[in-house]
């Protein structure tokens, strides 16, 4: 991966503000194929912000979103996911009312056919299409690792399986690249150590680009391809990893001494 | 959950409502009781149950509505009437009543959409006024019309049912119509909530916002749960026309769509199990407590034959309200618990 490398996602001079507060000073990020691209900055630097104008949630005041060459600045959330950008959220926005696999079937609507009579008659060509996709959903779950929850209510799970049926979910919409807010928030340590787990495997085995916005510093050095720091709405950094650990404006705005306690 | 020892080869298999042998053994021979009745029953019995099934088509619709996509609709009796003023024109023209059901459904859908539009843009309280607004200008709508229309005041008359020259409008005849009708709409209403639809609806009712995000068209499933919930409304409204002979706009009333709404809310919104319990319930207890009232009058007695009434309908409210505070989540949700409770037996549920 190279500097070079043509970007799948791309941020160009991004400004967004909330009455007086400028949220976003003309951000600009590029997210390079196969990557898994951190956000990282201090409470109020903009990170949301920017994951919300990427997927569609906000209209920046000025600037272009581009998706593999596409400008994509004026369509919608609902457009960009079909388009393939697919996201998770901050905490928990799953359906508690459906099953973990019915979860993941709703990510295939766009893909499926059924209307209204063959959803109230069930005919054969509906009963082949609910067979196939559920299929489909079942190599999620297996990838996931889901296979006894399959039936329970997400309503009815712990927090960490919940999010692990949120990723599942956006996972259904096969998307081109893979957009998760604080995926960590509120896990234990093994919880987000199987998260980890599964986005590097996501970006390995799928070839998805995953842009984070992440807390947890020990998870963000371990796993991001790169790193880009925000503060009070501009970028400071955007580098490597092990860059970034070193960057003396990082240590200043963000890092502190966190950097030392590190694991390696 | 599920019975042990049960296992599945296919999804198809695996996504069955009646899963286990004795289950499918049980609706049978439910619905052979059921078939037999115009053999055994009386006539009073007879149309209590064609009744029964008229209303509970209309309720599996309001369940597709408000229990699966959650857009609250109290005009469900006012789209039952549009489907029995449907019903009276087509058949005034000769249209067969098996032409007639499908037709009825889809001009009821079609009414419904106009006020599922709303639903695009408001929701919970101001959703319910809007569908209040429909329910309330139905009647008003009928009347106003040209005599001609809709037979403004005074009604339409309904020719009645017939199929290869054989008249349907003998209670019995009319009953196993409703009871075959009901039993398509019941088959209707458990799949529904495992389609791809079904599937979207509850996602929205559940979360509209992270819905939209995933690729859910939120608005035009809103539309959808409400066409879906009317095409049974304009269904229940064909058979009772059939039933009734004769329709006016007071047949369909802002009463009637709250006692619909109430018997889903007992029986449990969520499924169509829940539509049918609470269907059967409030239903028994209706015209249990009526018939009561009605040997007390017979018998002397020193109060007065309203006072019977009266009280009679407040046990009724004083039932649903128990029924209420004892299961919020409806009558389904007991059912389940007590599945659970035997498939576990001895062993406690926890």
């Amino acid at each position: 991966m190279t500097e070079r490398a043509e970007a799948v996602l791309e941020a160009r001079e991004l400004r967004l503000g909330f009455g007086a507060v400028e949220a976003l000073r003309g951000v600009s990020l590029r997210v390079a194929p196969g990557a898994i691209h951190a956000l990282i900055g201090p409470n109020g630097a903009g990170k949301s912000s920017l994951l919300n104008c990427l997927s569609g949630f906000y209209r920046p005041r000025s600037g272009r979103v581009l998706f593999g060459g596409r400008d994509i600045s004026a369509l919608g959330p609902a457009a960009r996911a079909r388009a393939g950008i697919g996201r998770t959220f901050q905490g928990i926005h799953t359906y508690p009312g459906l099953t973990a696999r019915e979860n993941i079937l709703t990510g295939f609507h766009a893909r499926m056919r059924a209307g209204i009579l063959a959803g109230l008659f069930r005919w054969p060509a509906a009963v082949r299409e609910e067979e196939a996709f559920t299929a489909r959903a079942e190599e999620i779950i297996a990838f996931l690792e889901l296979e006894e929850h399959r039936h329970a209510l997400v309503g009815e799970m712990p927090y960490g399986l919940r999010k692990r049926v949120d990723l599942g979910r956006a996972l259904a919409l096969e998307p081109r690249i893979l957009i998760m807010d604080e995926p960590m928030a509120g896990m234990s340590p093994e919880e987000k150590g199987d998260l980890a787990r599964y986005i590097l495997d996501i970006r390995d085995r799928f070839g998805i680009p995953v842009v984070l916005v992440e807390h947890d510093m020990d998870v963000v050095m371990d796993i991001s391809d790169r790193i880009t720091v925000l503060e009070f709405g501009a970028v400071i950094a955007d580098d490597i990893p092990a860059a970034i650990r070193t960057d003396p404006r990082v240590i200043a705005a963000y890092l502190g001494g966190a950097t030392e306690g590190a694991t390696p | 959950m599920r019975p042990t020892g049960l296992w599945f080869e296919t999804h198809a298999a695996e996504a069955r409502v009646l899963e286990t042998r004795r289950a499918r053994l049980s609706a049978l021979a439910l619905l052979a009781v059921l078939a037999a009745m115009p053999l055994i029953a009386g006539p009073w019995l007879l149309g209590e149950l064609t009744n029964l099934f008229i209303t509970l088509i209309a309720v599996l619709g309001l369940c597709v509505t408000v229990g699966m996509a959650g857009q609250i609709n109290i005009a469900q009796s006012a789209f039952v009437g549009v489907g029995a003023f449907a019903t009276a024109r087509l058949s005034g023209m000769g249209v067969p009543f098996w032409a007639v059901l499908p037709v009825a459904a889809l001009i009821t859908g079609a009414v419904s959409v106009l006020f599922a539009l709303p639903a695009v843009r408001v929701r919970g309280f101001y959703l319910a006024l809007t569908t209040l607004a429909a329910q309330v200008m139905f009647p008003i709508i009928v009347m106003a019309l040209p005599m001609a229309w809709l037979g403004g005041l005074v009604g339409l008359p309904v020719t009645p049912p017939a199929l290869f020259g054989i008249g349907l409008s003998t209670p019995g005849r009319l009953y196993w119509l409703c009871l075959a009708v009901t039993v398509l709409a019941v088959w209707c209403g458990f799949n529904l909530p495992r389609s791809r639809l079904g599937r979207a609806m509850r996602a929205v009712h559940d979360n509209d916002t992270a819905a939209e995000v995933m690729g859910i068209p939120v608005a035009r499933v809103k539309i959808a749960a409400f066409f879906t919930g009317a095409l049974f409304a304009g269904v229940a409204g064909a058979l009772m026309a059939y039933f009734l002979q004769f329709v006016t706009a007071q047949n369909f009333t802002l009463f009637a769509s709250v006692w619909y709404l109430g018997m889903l809310i007992v029986g449990g919104m969520h499924s169509p199990l829940g539509a049918i319990l609470g269907v059967c319930f409030v239903t028994a207890l209706q015209e249990g407590l009526h018939k009561a009232a009605n040997l007390m009058l017979q018998s002397d007695s020193a109060l007065g034959g309203g006072a019977f009434f009266a009280l009679s309908s407040i046990l009724l409210a004083l039932c649903v309200l128990a029924a209420l505070i004892l299961e919020p989540r409806g009558l389904a949700h007991l059912w389940h618990q007590v599945m659970t409770a035997f498939r576990l037996w001895p062993f406690p549920r926890n």
